[in-house]
């Protein structure tokens, strides 16, 4: 049995994409076997940022349509041997899929993989639903700012209504914060809101705090998930949420502002 | 399967919802003297008989049979048209659906329930459906579909946090948030609302009219706040008193916000 896990916001622009990937790469190479699917159809990003936009053939929207086979459209990641890709077309839009297709899709899956990753639209519309749907747990992908937090509680609150489980009444799904571009500089001059505003309003538990980095800018643009960047204080954040969303218990770390040491400043530093 | 993500499929969706109606009490079943009374009432304000849609409340009556359809067509004939019956016996149930008309239930002076209530209904502004109405004005009280189960004739109680997009609803006595009412939410109720938390979205007391009622919070950050119509927006409100712990009363169609200590 897969835990079926939606990584969701409601805005857009937040890194719902960089996250997923980054997520399922961290429980691939925990020996997990998972499966990243884009459900952003029509603007397919999830095979570049995983680095695999040149080996797709078929598509989510191929198979609902029994065009292809799940296995034929699956692909698999160079790096790491338990990861698999779905990824959404480009050339269609969110109404090709159906409820009945995602459905067969991932009860297949099911029977195959440890986790699956849905990579969630922007927005609260159709494409948005049909990804939480299905879903035992939530990733909700927040920003600290005000209007990013706003688009997140809405987005909590169509979790608590319009999924498969709250509609049969069943447990209610998992619902996770993971809050992105988290600049501890910028929170202490007041620019951005901290991380006890944002966890006071959205009032669920946190599973991981990813700095501002330029290694996510780095790794989106050569389509290398950040997690296989250790050095890097994003991708080791990655791995810290990871290691909490499989339940084990980490402390937080990079949500306080550390004063560059005279030293660092004169040899450049080790932070990146 | 979800009648909610294939809505782009669907004819149509049910919905609850709360609609002002009047209610026609009737005191005589003669259609002369209602007649009469109506002519009377229609050179006075003609503005109210636009095909105002009425709900005939015959409860006072004690005849078993009703000349209904007589009844309807003074009705029609000043401009209201009758969609319901309230109350009466069989044979008037009977006649007025024949007519095509709706029949409701009396209503009921008390009816003992459980005191609490919990309904975690998400997304409720999209599907909510309102209990049934008892308040005693007679002139205008809204007409409602049956109550969910869990939902008490007067208050309720929310655990929770509502949130953005989400509305609760007591149409009927207080609302009692035990929780946060976050930014773009919206609660009301016809008695007081009382938020044991931050309440950053939209708080509506007295929403039937009563100004005796009042909004209780632990922490004050509303967008707005409003009892029996009288509102006051987030800019309106003394910053000194924000994050602090509010009583918002009516006094002299003021909006008064004082602390609660």
């Amino acid at each position: 049995m897969a835990k079926i896990i939606v990584v969701t916001s409601g805005k857009g622009g937040v890194g719902k994409t960089t996250s997923a990937a980054a997520i399922a790469t961290g429980l691939a190479l925990r020996g997990k076997k998972t499966v990243v699917i884009d459900f952003d159809v029509g603007l397919r990003n999830l095979d570049l940022i995983m680095g695999c936009e040149r080996r797709v053939v078929y598509d989510l929207v191929n198979v609902i349509q029994g065009e292809a086979g799940l296995n034929q459209a699956l692909i698999r990641d160079k790096r790491v041997d338990n990861l698999h890709i779905l990824p959404a077309s480009q050339t269609r839009d969110k109404d090709a899929l159906t409820l009945e297709g995602v459905e067969k899709v991932l009860e297949t899956l099911n029977q195959d993989f440890d986790f699956i990753i849905c990579d969630s639209p922007a927005g609260i519309e159709r494409g948005a639903q049909l990804a939480m749907y299905f879903a035992d747990a939530a990733i909700v992908v927040t920003n600290p700012e005000v209007s990013s937090v706003r688009d997140s509680d809405r987005i909590l609150g169509l979790l608590a209504s319009k999924t498969r489980r709250a509609e049969r009444g069943e447990d209610p799904i998992e619902e996770h914060l993971l809050i992105t571009r988290y600049n501890p500089g910028r929170v202490d001059l007041g620019d951005m809101l901290n991380l006890e505003d944002i966890r006071e309003i959205l009032a669920i538990d946190l599973l991981g705090l990813i700095p501002e980095s330029e290694a996510v800018l780095r790794a989106s643009n050569q389509g290398v998930p950040v997690t296989h960047d250790d050095d890097s204080d994003a991708g080791q954040a990655y791995a810290d949420t990871v290691a909490r969303l499989l339940g084990e218990e980490v402390p937080l770390r990079f949500h306080e502002y550390q004063k560059k040491s005279l030293l660092s400043r004169m040899f450049g530093g080790t932070r990146r | 399967m979800s009648l909610n993500v294939d809505r782009d499929s669907m004819a149509f969706t049910f919905k609850g919802g709360m609609l002002p109606m009047t209610v026609m009490e009737l005191t005589s079943a003669d259609p002369e003297r209602i007649r009469e009374q109506l002519a009377s009432k229609l050179s006075q304000s003609p503005a109210f008989f636009q095909h105002t849609p009425v709900v005939l409340n015959v409860e006072k009556l004690d005849e078993p049979h009703l000349a209904l359809e007589r009844i309807c067509a003074v009705c029609r004939a000043h401009k209201l048209l009758p969609v319901a019956v309230r109350g009466g016996p069989d044979p008037v149930k009977q006649s007025a659906w024949a007519l095509g008309l709706g029949w409701f239930p009396p209503q009921e002076v008390s009816r003992p329930r459980p005191l609490e209530s919990v309904v975690a209904d998400g997304d409720a502004a999209e599907h909510e459906p309102a209990p049934p109405s008892e308040s005693p004005e007679s002139t205008s009280e809204p007409v409602l579909p049956d109550a969910p189960p869990g939902t008490t004739a007067g208050g309720r109680i929310y655990r929770g946090t509502v949130r953005s997009g989400q509305q609760v609803t007591a149409p009927e006595g207080d609302l009692v948030v035990v929780g946060a009412v976050n930014a773009g939410a919206e609660v009301l109720a016809a008695g007081s609302v009382h938020v044991y938390g931050a309440l950053r979205g939209r708080a509506l007391a007295g929403i039937h009219g009563d100004a005796q009622v009042g909004i209780f919070c632990r922490e004050l950050h509303a967008e707005l706040l409003s009892v029996a119509g009288n509102y006051k927006r987030l800019e309106d409100i003394d910053p000194r008193l924000l994050g602090t712990t509010v009583q918002v009363r009516l006094s002299d169609d003021q909006l008064g916000i004082t602390p609660l200590s």
